[in-house]
């Protein structure tokens, strides 16, 4: 009986608190997507060719972990087989927040835009938290002569 | 060229709906799987487990050497109880090869079972509370039915198949509370069974009672005294009866009632007394 208390209170517990989370962080996103909507992030190889620009490799990385309401309804849903809708929103807010902090680092070293963007995912601590990484990174262009040095990555000076 | 980033509409890579209701779908749906599973894999796995010989129980009781109770001490009761239980068998169906052998604990443990290989423990605690030999002898004809219905082997049997099936679909799927909750629901499909098999060793047992000592008095005074005594249980009666392994007390007394008028068993006659061995 004690087991089943505990089931349900974990059950309980991740709802609220990732349902919490989820609105928290959608309405952080949202607000830090329109102010960054002003440096844009690009998926094109090949950059502008009408202005002179410097090219620096900037990253941005989020991990997230799955709570245990979205853990037990994905474990049912593999008995099942379908889309796996709890992780979506978890994926999309760790994909957006990912180009968002890439997009901070590339503001940091006076980037005007991100080209080539890529995006990775690993797992992390495969079947024990449910975590993973996404990790965005492309190539800051920055225009000549405002080479600036950011928090985490060092850019050469011309 | 002019690049800029547009923000989109909301929702586009995350589904709309209720994640409440998408689960309480996925659970009734796993439950019912899983009674499904559990169904067939405790009825496939009792049917097999009844195929094999008796003498093989026995053998592998002599093999891992259970204790059932100290055999120096307490000889005359042992006696005692498997000299009732020799005049019980000669009136319960007995398969060719099966045979008993009943054990004697004597710890307060208002108990008694029937396990693999014809083993039959009684304890005192439960002794002590039986009012004549006839009440004995209904609990001892039960747990005989038992083995003479194979019904130690067949929930083993069964209890396998399905926890080895149940572990190797379900096992990797979810943590240990989430097991808790498959091993519960899968629990309670098999008691459904357990308590069919209850009630049919307690038809045989009323039966032999009858013709041991020509009349069903007293036989259905344990599970009287039992339910008088017991606290009112905050369960509600259909709760209990859907998850206990037994039927209730009261529908016991009920069902050999029932089971007494069907089979117009005399019911006038004097109880025996117990030796008084305890």
């Amino acid at each position: 009986m004690s087991n089943v208390l505990v089931f349900l209170a974990l059950l309980l517990c991740g709802w609220f608190f990732g349902r919490r989370a989820e609105k928290r962080h959608y309405k952080s996103i949202i607000e830090r997507e329109l102010e960054f909507n002003a440096l844009p992030a690009i998926a094109s190889r090949i950059p502008p060719a009408d202005a002179a620009y410097d090219q620096q490799l900037v990253a941005g990385s989020t991990v997230v972990s799955s709570d245990y309401f979205k853990s037990i309804t994905a474990a049912m849903i593999n008995i099942f087989g379908g889309e796996v809708k709890p992780f979506e929103a978890l994926i999309d807010r760790a994909r957006r927040e990912s180009i968002l902090r890439m997009k901070a680092e590339a503001k940091a070293v006076g980037a005007d835009m991100v080209f080539n963007i890529k995006m990775e995912t690993s797992q992390i601590a495969a079947g024990r938290t449910g975590a993973i990484e996404v990790l965005a990174y492309g190539t800051a262009l920055i225009p000549r002569n405002t080479v600036k040095f950011s928090n985490t990555n060092a850019a050469m000076s011309v | 060229m002019k690049y800029e980033n547009r923000q989109p509409e909301e929702g586009i890579n995350v589904s709309k709906g209720s994640p409440v209701k998408a689960f309480l779908q996925l659970v009734i749906s796993t439950a019912l799987l899983l009674a499904v599973s559990v169904f067939f894999l405790y009825l496939s796995g009792a049917w097999l487990a009844k195929k094999i010989p008796f003498r093989y129980e026995e053998a592998i009781m002599e093999k891992i050497d259970v204790d059932f109770g100290s055999q120096e001490t307490d000889q005359d009761i042992r006696e005692y109880l498997n000299e009732l239980s020799a005049r019980i068998a000669v009136h319960l169906p007995n398969p060719d090869e099966v045979s008993y052998t009943v054990h004697y604990e004597p710890e307060d443990v208002f108990n008694a079972y029937a396990t693999i290989g014809g083993n039959i423990v009684f304890y005192k605690g439960l002794i002590k509370q039986l009012p004549n030999e006839n009440a004995l002898a209904m609990v001892m004809a039960h747990e005989m039915a038992h083995v003479s219905h194979r019904d130690p082997v067949a929930g083993l049997g069964g209890g396998v198949a399905s926890a080895v099936a149940l572990s190797t679909v379900f096992g990797s799927s979810g943590s240990q509370y989430a097991s808790t909750f498959i091993n519960g629901a899968g629990g309670l499909t098999a008691v459904q069974f357990t308590r069919k098999m209850e009630n049919n060793a307690d038809d045989a047992a009323i039966l032999a009672v009858s013709k041991l000592y020509g009349h069903t008095v007293g036989a259905d005074s344990l599970f009287r005294h039992i339910d008088e005594k017991r606290e009112q249980s905050s369960k509600p009666d259909w709760l209990a009866r859907f998850s206990s392994t037994h039927p209730l007390d009261s529908d016991r007394v009920e069902n050999i009632k029932a089971k007494t008028l069907e089979l117009e068993l005399p019911t006038t006659g004097e109880t025996t007394p117990l030796p008084g061995l305890w």
